[in-house]
């Protein structure tokens, strides 16, 4: 099991790495687009900002690469954080942005999205997911997941949403189009949930 | 909901860990990486790790050591001291920190503040303020570890800090470092109703209770703490229980794996 | 670049070492204290101490944590001769070497009740590993079997006092000496115990230790420890401690020493019972830079029996080798009951090594010579 870990210069690629490799998948950093087709697995990390993000992925020509082995080859990828609020078509942070635009909806800054508590919704909190998803497979529900974020991803279909935690307001936690998943969380970040969670995601059948 | 977060902190001095009071008297403890090993292991909420030579001594934050400190720890980790520009920032994200710590580097060029937090997004930025407590009662913030005054009021440097984007605030009382003595509550409590962001108060924890004071009663999203868990038998694990016991919402252990 | 003590050969890199604005370490300093210090007064002081405790003859006076190794087999000598009635207690070391078996029966042949408390072996192996792995140091377990054993057993015979060597804090005589009587409480064991971080609580919690295997390394509850008033003193803060002398007077009683100096060190008279502090030594100086050879050399500079010059080269020769053999025995036969193999052992030291201190390659790799040592960046300061 290989997988490609895009680096875009934003995103703490030792962290995903470790823990992947400590799953026992081997693992590739991949520079440019073309380390991405080799590989079984796409994994997109991200720390940082909504608009820088988007403008180094495209600069790296990996939007294009990204959404061709999806769409055509159906590579099953996972994006974490920033890389899961990238998959959304526009972004508020930066100005208004694009994005990969893998699942429509827009990414907005929390209280924007009514919540009154403390930003950026940094800790541990508890998720309720759909049990059905297999990124979630012998996950108790109302497991406790590491985040970090002042931003998050609202899809337009509920139906994309496999995830929420409650932060004042229900907060999209996880995301699915088909082969494509997100979660806002930082799975490596998360002890033992998030490497179950990171096995499920390398455990996965496109059926 | 979010839960409050137990965050040993591990204050690196060249070779190795030390531990002070009121941030002098460094006593030597040992080597950093079999500490933060020992808390990987036990699965903390969170990690920080503090290089207090960096500053004082003019040089730049040493990401080869924290690189390797990184590589053995799985948990979220925060790394601060000497951080004085972006690419300070850059090569210690590269080297496995999840957030940095910026501390007197921002008052002598408060820009950088909006500057790392434009580039690597607000959560990632965590202003850290050294507070004095006079002997006439009167607070001031400390730069160069604790030992330039600047003058500056906390409650208005905090505020200044989170309005130039810094997503955090790491609350370090310096007269009650050490002491284990409990956390500078009313400090804590100005701070925290200053800002709209979380703050972790540290310095002065002694036991449980302080601990579930500083969030209960003045509000703090987390708890920092070093002697405490360093030179007593106190646990961050039991620390987390007894918060819970307190009615405080914290991650449980999972038995199940 | 380490510094180092301009008295004696230690660098600044060791725990709770300070150098002072000559650049002398404050080891150094204590021991020209120890000029100032009014022996006779200790003396008298230890003498009061001890008939306190002195019991009656249902119970014995005092506990004496035994390992056989020199310093113990002075004390009980001692003891004797101070007219204490001690229960020896010797918590068997991880692995135990002829020569330390030979000296432990030595000391019972001075005349002492002696019990020797041999931790399970299996579970004490799989300790050492996780010492080992986990906090770079192997002798982990017997850093807190040295205290637990004797504390347990004190708490088991009512017998409050125990008579512990040296204190390595250098600094104060013990609980026992307080007027209050200072109970060892836990928080004691926490602040001096000196156990980088890893607690027994750890081992079941992470580490799948069962908890019913890890009885001779808990601590007993504060309120045994207040019902029997368990205390405790350090003889070497009361007579004038001197390794040396003690491996004399030590020698002078049937304690056996080894042909040659033994390897990392640079005498044939301590370290003797245990092969595993082959590599407990070996990892100080990894981590700081410093092991057997300059604790020693230090030691006897102080004491002006050698000068610093001669320290150095000494230190130079023997210190911080890789510890392919302990006493004589192979490091493969040494790591077989922790089921590690060289090669992992290797990879665990490079984890443990502070690289700062080392010289190393245009790459940053360490540069080990033929048989796999490192070498400093400086031996001595500039």
């Amino acid at each position: 099991m290989r997988v490609a870990i895009v680096n875009y210069g934003m995103g703490n690629l030792a962290s995903v790495c470790r823990a992947l490799e400590y799953l026992g998948a081997a693992t590739t950093i991949a520079d440019h687009p073309a380390a991405l087709s080799q590989c079984d697995r796409i994994v997109l990390p991200g720390v940082g900002a909504f608009g820088e993000g988007m403008a180094r992925l495209q600069a790296g020509g990996f939007v294009e690469a990204i959404c061709r082995l999806v769409k055509e080859d159906t590579r099953p990828l996972l994006g974490i954080c920033l890389g899961m609020q990238m998959l959304a078509e526009n972004g508020d942070e930066g100005g208004d942005t694009s994005g990969i635009g893998l699942i429509p909806g827009r990414v907005s800054r929390l209280d924007k999205l009514g919540c009154s508590l403390r930003v950026p919704h940094v800790g541990w909190n508890d998720i309720q997911f759909d049990a059905t998803d297999p990124l979630f497979a012998q996950i108790p529900q109302k497991s406790d997941f590491y985040f970090v974020h002042g931003f998050a991803f609202n899809p337009e279909s509920t139906g994309s949403v496999t995830a929420r935690t409650d932060y004042g307001v229900p907060v999209v936690a996880a995301v699915r189009q088909g082969h494509v998943f997100g979660t806002q969380f930082h799975p490596e970040k998360s002890s033992k949930v998030g490497r179950r969670l990171l096995q499920n995601f390398l455990d996965y059948r496109p059926c | 909901m979010l839960k409050v977060r137990v965050i040993p902190t591990l204050l690196w001095k060249e070779f190795g860990l030390v531990k002070g009071v009121g941030f002098n008297s460094w006593r030597r403890v040992g080597p950093v990486l079999p500490a933060v090993k020992v808390y990987n292991a036990r699965d903390v909420d969170e990690l920080i790790l503090v290089d207090i030579t960096a500053t004082p001594e003019g040089r730049r934050p040493d990401h080869e050591s924290v690189a390797d400190f990184a590589s053995a720890c799985a948990v979220p980790l925060t790394v601060g001291g000497g951080i004085q520009d972006l690419d300070s920032i850059v090569t210690l994200l590269h080297a496995g920190a999840d957030k940095v710590a910026i501390n007197t580097a921002a008052y002598q060029n408060p820009k950088v503040v909006n500057q790392a937090a434009a580039r690597f997004g607000a959560q990632c930025i965590v202003g850290s303020i050294d507070v004095l407590r006079h002997d006439d009662g009167r607070l001031s913030c400390f730069s160069h570890c604790g030992t330039v005054d600047t003058l500056r009021d906390p409650v208005a440097w905090a505020r200044e800090l989170t309005d130039r984007g810094a997503g955090e605030i790491l609350l370090t009382s310096i007269d009650r470092d050490g002491t284990m003595s409990g956390y500078d509550m009313d400090l804590v409590q100005r701070v925290v109703h200053a800002v709209d962001v979380p703050v972790i108060a540290s310095g002065g924890a002694g036991n449980y209770e302080h601990m579930l004071a500083v969030v209960r009663d003045a509000g703090a999203s987390a708890v920092a703490a070093a002697s405490v868990f360093h030179f007593t038998e106190r646990t961050p694990a039991e620390a987390k229980r007894a918060l819970s016991a307190g009615g405080i919402a914290v991650r449980q252990e999972l038995s199940i794996f | 670049m380490l510094k180092y003590c301009k008295h004696c050969v230690m660098p600044h890199t060791k725990p709770d070492l300070h150098l002072d604005g000559e650049g002398v370490c404050n080891a150094c300093r204590a021991y020209e204290g120890r000029r100032e210090v009014n022996w006779n007064q200790r003396r008298t002081e230890l003498l009061e101490v001890l008939e306190r405790f002195r019991g009656n003859a249902s119970n014995w006076d005092c506990i004496v944590p035994v390992s056989g190794g020199k310093d113990s087999t002075y004390q009980v000598i001692r003891m004797l001769q101070l007219g204490m009635n001690p229960l020896c207690v010797t918590a068997t070391t991880c692995d135990l070497s002829a020569i330390g078996r030979k000296n432990i029966e030595n000391i019972k042949r001075f005349g002492v009740d002696y019990i020797e408390f041999s931790p399970n072996p299996v579970v004490r192996a799989k300790l050492n590993r996780i010492g080992l792995t986990e906090v770079g140091d192997i002798s982990w377990p017997e850093h807190v079997g040295i205290f637990t054993i004797p504390v347990r057993a004190a708490v088991q015979f009512g017998i409050p006092l125990i008579v512990w060597g040296e204190n390595s804090q250098n600094e104060y005589g013990g609980p026992a000496a307080a007027a209050q009587d200072s109970v060892l409480t836990r928080r004691w064991l926490e602040e001096f115990g000196g156990l980088l971080g890893l607690r027994v609580s750890d081992l079941v919690a992470t580490y799948g230790i069962e908890q019913r295997h890890l009885i001779p390394y808990q601590y007993p509850e504060d309120e045994d420890l207040r019902r029997v008033g368990v205390t405790g003193l350090f003889l070497g803060y009361y007579l004038p401690w001197d390794g040396l002398s003690n491996a004399l007077i030590a020698q002078a009683n049937g304690f056996t020493t080894t042909e040659q100096a033994v390897e990392g060190s640079m005498v044939n008279y301590e370290n003797l019972d245990n092969h595993q502090t082959g590599i407990h030594d070996y990892f100080k100086f990894l981590k700081f830079g410093f092991s057997r050879a300059t604790d020693i050399a230090c030691l006897h500079v102080r004491r002006g029996r050698i000068t610093r010059q001669d320290a150095l080269e000494i230190v130079r020769q023997r210190d911080g080798k890789f510890p392919w053999t302990y006493l004589g025995k192979a490091l493969s036969d040494i790591l077989e009951p922790l089921n590690m193999s060289i090669e992992e052992f290797v990879k665990v030291c490079d984890q443990f090594t502070n690289k700062k201190i080392f010289r190393r390659d245009g790459s940053g790799q360490l540069v080990k010579d033929r048989h796999g040592n490192l070498e400093k960046l400086n031996y001595d300061n500039p």
